[in-house]
């Protein structure tokens, strides 16, 4: 799992959208787009000075013309070159991370009235919403503010309009053209003068264009700024999208980590009510430097593997400088590049890094022999110029985690006791914000000026717990307490649905771990018979430990018979890995188990171990373990998910799994490999085509229904996956036959969702039950959106899965949208109980993260109706 | 002189690096020279020079004065602390603050300053302001340097579209005669002694004009008489801080223990590796793991010398590792932050897990993942 917040990363840029789905957007609509727009360059309001410009990378420089010092995504800071640029460059550029403005909802005739469904048993919930409220009658006032004779530089601008702050008033944001008051000028037109600096008049032109409704988009933009406004004149940080607490840190000296409290948050418009969706946010920040941790590398792994070993570590981190307020992600590491090595100032002198730093912050750099990092500015401006920005490591600082860290158990532990927090105190830390908030006068200065206030007690509301599904294993019915989400004891040595036999099979291991290897095999015949696995002997084969000795095996022994290989590994080293599985998914097509030997080393859990590893290679062979009732006919279930490759940065992946039998218990799959800049959309067109073949060819007739899961969407991704990919969907199952038309679903699952939902249980604040469903208050309106509350989580808070069907012509009501949902959350069949997403979102993040790690090629199509990828 | 001559200067006449820049280049060089531990920015306006001068090491104590709040708002923040300055705590301590306030007013938040600079300040202060001004600088707030610049008049001939004044709100600009003969009397007054310079060489030839920016450096004659001058001059807070921002110092027990404790450790846990990696090389039977093991990879004669000196090597014992804080202390970063043992001690004390007679860092392994 440790790939899955790499592989939540932005996929490529998509190309221009064609029409919409649904219905052409309004002209209004588009107007409003437009002012968002605009808005957002609101973003940079109070910006500091662009002290100092950025030390460019040398080399990759060269060619660029210009500096495009990077810009944070929702920073309030502004750099010096994007001053320069004209404010039509700005615009537009900037991600709508909301989605605001995608109103799919109005499409769907039959949840035009209600979107609600309507079964299971009531429940009291609280969430970390609040109510955001204005005075009565409130409009924001939208201005155009024009210069005559023009003046190109914002900061000059806003100078010369300020001074008329008596006119203007003192509550006010601009962005150096569009001006918001909270209050309405005596005239439509004001015109008014300004002398510059250099004695030369300037008249200004300040027009009213807009009344803005407390619920226009324009002015749910503005509430965000606004509120990152309070955030900072709190003495947060800003770091990435969301503030923290630096002044209070919690120190984790075992890991040398340090954590910071923190807030996200946004201000959208939902159901009923405009309201702050506030979370608790952890920042984790690591008190040594790159340069710190190149060096323990270095000591780690020898001087051999040194480069190597850093790129895999650092590349792709995000790193904090000590001299300004940015953050950079590591998008390189320059080895022939040093502190002594020059770059190219704005003005065009060359400056070496010492001299730079020495200069510009009187920081002395004192290792000069270090390489320099190179961060790429993500922004493309006009003609695709691409600017780089060199970072010295001794003068930044890591934050977040690496997969090493993440992989590393003990650490993990430590930080979890920080950052997990349970409902209870989930919801105190997030009263202490609320609570600055209502103390600091400053702040509630600013909200009156504005006419704004919140509402300081959460939102509450009931949401509904569906009925516990049923598990059906070989014509077995199994009750399992629904509260657990969790059957393994309940089906333990019950015969699965379908049991392959292993009758021909390899079993792959070092001298070292002879015994191991001896044991499983024992624990592996205890296991299997109750489950109804007939398991053979297998080809014991002990090798040394190398690749090439594993392959060479793989080679020569691998007979057309073979059910399946299985590896003991003796470390967890990838390359070993990376090289067994890709021989065996593209090559030489068969199911395979890694294990790692230290896992089979414990006497007191290798029985669950084995039978786990019995059930793991069951399914990667083909068989079916159990499964839930599903009342559709002739139904296919699709689940995408993406993988985005950070490191090398070069491919992205989308998994793509679609369901061939009426239970839900067997999979087709395939996927796409796509690099930089392609799209990915027309690749799941093929892979749909395939599974509509593959599911005739199962069923003996096409499918009436499909419902496609899909995962891996990123913030601000909403209107190309709908104006974009749905069409695509579409045109493919035309493409099939003229008569062919079935019912279609897309529905976008998201993990990373803000919302947070506790249960008033008893006086206190718990975990919602798995099966709990939102379909109201914190649901969007313009939308055909529910949560679910799937999973179930031993410590801290659970995190609903938000699901938003954006194209829906099944007439089904919300209500069967839901059952189906949470019931395909019971069918991942690496795991025995309820996960956060339905099973075919899972199997194609498996999928997915599979060829991106360590396959880099669609597998072989022999492969593609079984769970190999488990 | 000749028209056309003059206005082909005129066009000429740029300066490189621009000329606000020289002038916070020279307050910058004059703090690396002299080295004073407070200044204050009479007229900070943006802040922008106060932004420089939070990155010179020796001041621990930077202040603002603006008449104009809001423009001193805008940027203030560009002053708070940065996440690494809070991962990364320096050695010295820094205090930033704000006031909103006229420089013809005294308010005892400016005494003690080392250096006060006056940048492009005094041709903005109305005539009745200007006659308090030395007073209140060189009076009360009596700083032992004293940077005044304003704008040579004699130069505005050569700028460009210069009218009267460079900058509409100026109430004045002095000719060389006029600025030297105000800061002469100023010094003589108030016991200074004063120098002239500038930022803004004039075109070669008329050398004449002086400089574009006048600079007087004030140096007071009499020494510091400490404490007893400010009591003698009570007065009252007239100014409002609008900005404060206290920098995270080890000076500060809070970081220091933090920081002290996140050495510790990580030396700890350096030792600890060595340690069980060498043993893992010699004894790779993890039957053994338990027992008691001699390190044998630093401490060759260990065994002979384990009575002696248990209190200097780290050992292994049962599912305890034992590093003694003597050799923890040893480490230059341990060592540097503390600088003695007793305050290493207190520091960590009740932060670490420490064996029983608090000699050494203990570390229990049980649990630890043998591959890593």
């Amino acid at each position: 799992m440790t790939g899955r917040a790499r592989a939540r990363g932005r996929p490529p840029r998509q190309a221009p959208a064609l029409p919409p789905v649904g219905d052409a957007p309004h002209p209004q609509q588009l107007q409003q787009l437009q002012q968002l727009q605009q808005l957002q360059q609101l973003q940079q309001l109070h910006a500091p000075p662009a002290q100092a410009e950025e030390p460019r990378a040398h080399g990759h420089l060269r060619a660029c013309e210009t500096v495009l010092p990077e810009r944070r995504p929702e920073g309030f800071q502004v750099s010096s070159g994007l001053q320069d640029m004209s404010l039509r460059d700005r615009g537009g550029r900037r991600r709508d991370f909301h989605d605001l403005g995608v109103n799919t909802r109005q499409a769907m005739v039959h949840v035009q009235e209600s979107k609600t469904g309507f079964s299971g048993r009531m429940i009291k919930l609280t969430t970390n919403h609040f109510r955001l409220t204005s005075r009565p009658q409130w409009a924001l006032y939208q201005y155009h503010v024009g210069y005559s004779p023009e003046m190109e530089a914002r900061r000059l601008r806003s100078a010369l309009l300020f001074q008329h702050e008596e006119t203007i008033g003192k509550t006010h944001a601009f962005d150096g053209s569009i001006l918001f008051l909270p209050k309405k000028l005596e005239n439509k037109v004001t015109e008014l003068f300004s002398r510059t600096r250099n004695g030369e008049d300037v008249k200004i032109t300040v027009t009213l264009t807009n009344e803005l409704p407390p619920t226009s988009p324009t002015c749910l933009q503005f509430y965000n700024i606004i509120f990152r406004r309070l955030l900072k004149m709190l003495n947060l940080q800003q770091i990435g999208r969301n503030y923290y607490n630096p002044s209070d840190p919690v120190s984790i000296p075992n890991h040398r980590l340090m954590v910071w409290l923190g807030f996200s948050s946004s201000i959208l418009q939902y159901e009923e009510n405009i309201m702050l969706c506030a979370d608790v946010s952890h920042k984790v920040l690591r008190g040594e430097t790159v340069l710190d941790t190149m060096h323990s590398l270095h000591s780690q792994v020898g001087e051999e593997r040194f480069r190597d070993t850093c790129a895999k570590e650092l590349i792709g981190l995000i790193v904090l400088t000590k001299y300004n307020n940015r953050t950079y992600r590591i998008d390189d590491i320059d080895w022939d590049n040093n502190p002594k090595g020059t770059f190219r100032k704005s003005d065009g002198s060359e400056i070496s890094f010492v001299e730079y730093y020495k200069k510009q912050y009187n920081i002395e750099i004192s290792d000069w022999m270090q390489p320099v990092l190179i961060s790429q500015m993500k922004r493309k401006r006009g003609g695709n110029i691409q600017g780089c920005v060199a970072l010295i490591p001794e003068l930044c600082s890591l934050t977040g985690l690496t997969d090493k860290m993440r992989n590393d158990f003990n650490m993990m532990k430590d930080l979890a006791i920080h950052t997990r927090l349970p409902p209870e105190q989930r919801q105190r830390e997030l009263g202490r914000l609320l609570n600055y908030i209502q103390k600091d006068d400053n702040v509630q200065k600013e909200l009156r000026n504005w006419g704004l206030s919140f509402d300081y007690k959460s939102v509450s509301f009931t949401g509904r717990v569906v009925q516990g599904e049923k598990i059906f294993q070989s014509g077995t019915m199994f009750d399992y307490s629904p509260q657990f989400a969790d059957w393994t004891k309940e089906t333990r040595g019950v015969p699965l649905i379908r049991a392959v036999p292993m009758d021909s099979w390899l079993l792959i291991f070092t001298r070292r771990n002879h015994d191991v290897a001896n044991t499983l095999l024992q624990s592996l015949f205890k296991v299997s018979p109750a489950m109804g696995i007939h398991i053979s002997k297998p080809n014991m084969i002990e090798v040394d430990d190398r690749t090439e000795a594993y392959l060479r095996v793989l080679q020569q022994r691998i007979t057309p018979d073979t059910n399946i290989v299985f590896c003991i590994l003796s470390s967890s080293r990838k390359d070993k890995y990376d090289a067994i599985k890709k021989y065996l998914c593209t090559d030489c097509p068969i199911p395979s188990q890694c294990v790692l030997a230290r896992t089979l080393s414990k006497p007191q859990t290798i029985m669950t171990v084995a039978t786990k590893i019995a059930l793991q290679m069951n399914c990667k062979m083909g068989g079916e373990l159990w499964s839930v009732e599903i009342p559709l006919r002739q139904v296919m279930i699709v689940g995408i998910d993406c993988y985005h490759d950070t490191v090398s940065g070069k491919q992205s992946i989308a998994g793509f799994v679609a369901s061939l039998n009426q239970t839900m218990t067997r999979w087709f799959s395939r996927c796409v490999v796509q690099s930089r800049g392609q799209e990915l959309v027309d690749g799941i067109k093929a892979c749909l085509q395939t599974a509509l073949r593959n599911w005739s060819k199962w069923n003996r007739c096409l499918p009436s229904r499909i419902f496609v899961y899909r995962d891996g969407v990123g913030d601000g991704q909403l209107n190309t996956l709908v104006n974009y990919e749905v069409p695509q969907f579409l045109d493919c199952l035309k493409s099939i036959g003229t008569d062919y038309s079935p019912r279609l679903t897309v529905i976008v699952v998201k993990k990373r969702v803000g919302a947070r939902f506790f249960a008033e249980i008893g006086g206190g604040l718990k975990n919602p039950p798995p099966g709990t469903v939102v379909d109201t208050v914190v649901t969007r309106p313009e939308w055909y959106d529910f949560f679910v509350v799937s999973q179930m989580v031993k410590n801290g808070c659970v995190a609903p899965t938000h699901y938003n069907v954006v194209y829906d012509t099944s007439q089904l009501k919300p209500d069967h949208v839901q059952r189906l949902t949470y019931k395909l959350c019971h069918m991942y069949y690496n795991w025995s109980g309820i996960i956060r997403v339905p099973a075919p979102c899972q199997y194609a993040h498996k999928l997915a993260f599979l060829v991106g790690q360590s396959i880099h090629r669609e597998p072989n199509m022999m492969l593609s109706d079984r769970l190999y990828y488990l | 002189m000749d028209k056309n001559f003059q206005e082909e200067i005129t066009q000429i006449i740029k300066f490189q690096p621009p000329l606000y820049k020289q002038r916070y280049q020279f307050v910058k060089d004059l703090v690396e020279k002299y080295k004073p531990k407070k200044v204050a920015d009479l007229g900070c306006a943006d802040c922008s020079l106060l932004w420089m001068l939070k990155f010179c090491h020796c001041i621990e104590v930077l202040a603002g004065l603006d008449i104009c709040a809001s423009v001193m708002k805008e940027k203030m923040h560009t002053l708070s602390p940065l996440p690494v300055d809070y991962l990364q705590p320096s050695e010295r301590s820094l205090t930033v603050t704000l006031h909103h306030g006229s420089v013809a007013h005294k308010d005892p938040c400016m005494l003690g300053f080392d250096l006060v600079t006056c940048i492009e300040l005094i041709e903005h202060l109305e005539e009745s302001e200007l006659k308090k001004f030395p007073e209140v600088v060189f009076g009360f707030m009596a700083p032992s340097i004293v940077v005044i610049s304003t704008p040579n008049s004699e130069f505005n001939p050569l700028l460009p579209r210069v009218m009267l004044y460079r900058h509409p709100d100026h109430k004045f600009e002095w000719s060389q005669a006029q600025f030297q003969s105000w800061a002469l009397e100023t010094a003589r007054c108030y016991n200074y002694s004063v120098e002239f310079t500038g930022v803004g060489h004039p075109p070669t030839g008329m050398e004449k004009i002086g400089f574009c920016t006048q600079i007087g450096v004030f140096v007071r004659k009499y020494p510091q008489t400490g404490e007893s001058v400010q009591s003698e001059k009570p007065s009252e807070a007239v100014y409002k801080t609008v900005f404060k921002a206290v920098y995270p110092s080890l000076k500060d027990e809070k970081y220091l223990q933090n920081a002290v404790i996140s050495e510790v450790i990580f030396a700890a846990q350096i030792i600890k590796h060595r340690l069980l990696s060498k043993r893992k090389e010699y004894g790779d039977d993890p039957e053994r793991k338990s027992k008691f093991q001699p390190s044998m990879d630093c401490f060759p004669d260990y065994l002979g010398k384990l009575v002696i000196e248990k209190n200097m090597e780290p050992f292994v014992s049962g599912n305890e590792v034992y590093i003694p804080l003597t050799t923890i202390f040893s480490f230059p970063k341990v060592n540097r932050l503390c600088g003695t043992f007793e305050k290493l001690c207190k520091l960590i004390a009740g932060k670490v897990t420490l064996s029983s007679d608090g000699s050494a860092v203990m570390f229990n392994i049980e649990h630890e993942n043998e591959d890593n």
